[in-house]
């Protein structure tokens, strides 16, 4: 990484400043929104097809096979998440997952946040499932997953593509706080880590806080943004 | 006079449904034969069983629906006990049905196209090429302008007569033997329901399609079916051809229906029937029409009355159909 003069502020040849180890902090930042972009995306997407395989199948068929769905997805959605996370990565790292580094931390992320997209696909399944139009397939020879994959699945997609975007900045979000906490992969840049780093300084360097404090907000914004834009552009009455 | 093959017989289906408020007899006992190449009517207000009647022989029933009795027969095979698989491949090529409202009977997210060629590439072996060159040709059949347009229109870019056109081109895209037309111009405009009807009459003349029309409107009645069978509550009121119908009906609620018609040359106010159609979880005793029927005696409220017959192809249940002299339509 590219180093400069321990604890020197920002300037034109460190735009961020220099940490208190000498190394400059926009050439951090760069590499922790390379990680937090991973640790985001990655368990959003591993959120949502859990999400979506969870959700739809207890949406879908009715009876036992429902009420147990319910009652898991539940369960994952009352417990204090946070504390399980910080738990699970301080343990898994030290005993089992050794190597994984950020991934491990994905991992867990997504183990414990699959419940809101599958509450949400759920509910919405519940809802699509009774419509005219699938029934109209059933009735023209469409078995049970056609109908969800082609006919449930694609109607709820637009909410479902809106809170996956949200999710991706709220994954970076408790992702920060993982890392600024200090329970983190210490080897792998974040913008946690920074903050982690920059924390016991922050009154005298404070650019050690103050950039990647920015990144988070600005990521965060984007991804809301973001997924306000899908929404409307995924919207067929809107598109022509 | 020609006997012709039954293709769909139904005789004494019960199709209930297990609620937490209990169990709603939807249908209850119910009998329909329907002969090869015509067009019969079940005719009946809202929730008196004809929709479930045609979903029970399509076996597509929602939950917590459950055919409990009875027999569905088509084409002389019973379909009661062949596996959902085998179900599957009748619906499309054999069965197939035309829904009520065609803005929500048309998936939202897919285009005119896509909607056809799926359920064309389901049942037959076909290329894409060859599964858009089929899809063309069913919209030019139900008259749709601009065919090649229209292909790549979402449902919401058309107007509700096309909707329906669409519609009734989805169900006729794997040329069924029959077709469930399950009140298909009740969400359309007047002009429109008349084209739409007159199409419907047309394609069936043209692939020989046999047609149950579904309906509480006894105009289209009138206007689309060889024989009737009146629905109410789940229970047949009574069957004959439609000119008999018309002319001397037999039971009461056949007569209050054709009251409740207009028409240009009325002079009084429209007859309109008292009540709603009853709770199905507990019926009436006895008849279950008694509550509402102007005729009822005591007799009607303790017994159920049995369907006689009271001319060739004419059946009615009514305990005083014999000594009622009821009123038909003129024509």
């Amino acid at each position: 990484m590219y180093e400069g003069v321990a604890g020197e502020a920002p300037s034109l040849k460190h735009p961020f400043g220099v940490e208190d180890s000498g190394i400059d902090v926009f050439s951090e930042v760069i590499h922790g929104t390379r990680n937090d972009m991973y640790v985001g995306l990655v368990a959003s997407l591993l959120t949502t097809i859990v999400g979506i395989s969870i959700g739809a199948v207890g949406g879908y068929f009715k009876g036992l096979i429902s009420d147990l769905v319910l009652g898991i997805t539940q369960i994952f959605y009352v417990i204090p998440v946070l504390l399980l996370i910080l738990l699970f990565a301080r343990v898994f790292s030290i005993l089992v997952f050794k190597g994984l580094g950020l991934t491990l931390i994905v991992l867990i992320l997504a183990f414990f946040g699959w419940s809101g997209i599958s509450f949400v696909v759920r509910g919405e399944t519940l809802r699509v499932r009774e419509m005219e139009f699938v029934q109209a397939a059933r009735s023209l020879g469409a078995g049970s997953r056609r109908l969800l994959f082609r006919h449930i699945i694609p109607n709820i997609l637009s909410p479902l593509i809106v809170l996956s975007t949200l999710n991706i900045a709220g994954f970076i979000l408790t992702e920060v706080v993982v890392s600024f906490l200090g329970f983190g992969d210490a080897n792998t840049s974040t913008w946690g880590l920074i903050l982690n780093e920059g924390f016991p300084s922050v009154r005298t360097e404070w650019w050690v806080s103050l950039f990647p404090g920015l990144a988070v907000v600005f990521c965060v914004l984007g991804f809301n943004l973001m997924g306000d834009g899908l929404s409307d552009a995924l919207n067929p009455r809107l598109r022509e | 006079m020609k006997m012709a093959q039954k293709l769909l017989e139904i005789s004494d289906l019960r199709t209930y449904f297990f609620t937490e408020a209990g169990v709603v007899k939807a249908v209850d006992g119910v009998s329909v034969d329907v002969d090869n190449g015509e067009t019969i009517g079940l005719v009946g207000e809202s929730g008196s069983g004809k929709s479930v009647t045609a979903q029970s022989a399509l076996r597509i029933v929602p939950k917590p629906g459950k055919i409990v009795g009875g027999s569905i027969k088509f084409e002389g095979q019973d379909l009661l006990v062949k596996t959902e698989e085998d179900m599957r491949k009748l619906r499309g090529p054999k069965m197939a049905v035309v829904f009520q409202d065609p803005t929500t009977s048309l998936n939202p997210v897919y285009t005119v196209g896509k909607q056809l060629t799926d359920i064309i590439s389901l049942h037959r072996n076909l290329t894409k090429g060859e599964a858009q060159k089929s899809a063309l040709r069913i919209l030019e059949r139900v008259g749709i302008p601009e065919p090649e347009k229209r292909l790549k229109a979402y449902p919401h870019e058309l107007s509700g007569g096309m909707k329906q056109r669409v519609a009734i081109a989805r169900a006729l895209s794997c040329e069924p033997k029959l077709l469930f037309a399950d009140e298909p111009t009740t969400n359309l405009d007047v002009t429109i329901q008349a084209q739409v009807l007159d199409l419907l009459k047309q394609l069936q003349k043209e692939l020989g399609m046999t047609m149950v029309m579904i309906t509480h409107d006894m105009g289209i009645i009138a206007d689309m079916a060889r024989r009737v069978t009146v629905l109410y509550a789940g229970k047949v009121m009574e069957v004959a051809d439609t000119v008999t119908l018309f002319t001397v009906p037999k039971h009461p609620y056949t007569e209050a229906l054709l009251k409740a018609v207009p028409s240009v040359a009325q002079t009084q106010s429209l007859d309109v029937i008292p009540g709603n159609i009853p709770n199905l979880i507990e019926p009436p005793s006895g008849c279950v029409f008694h509550p509402r029927c102007k005729y009822a005696k005591e007799i009607c409220m303790k017994e159920v009355p049995p369907i006689e017959k009271v001319s060739e192809g004419h059946y009615v249940a009514c305990h005083r159909s014999r000594e009622l002299k009821l009123e038909g339509k003129g024509s």
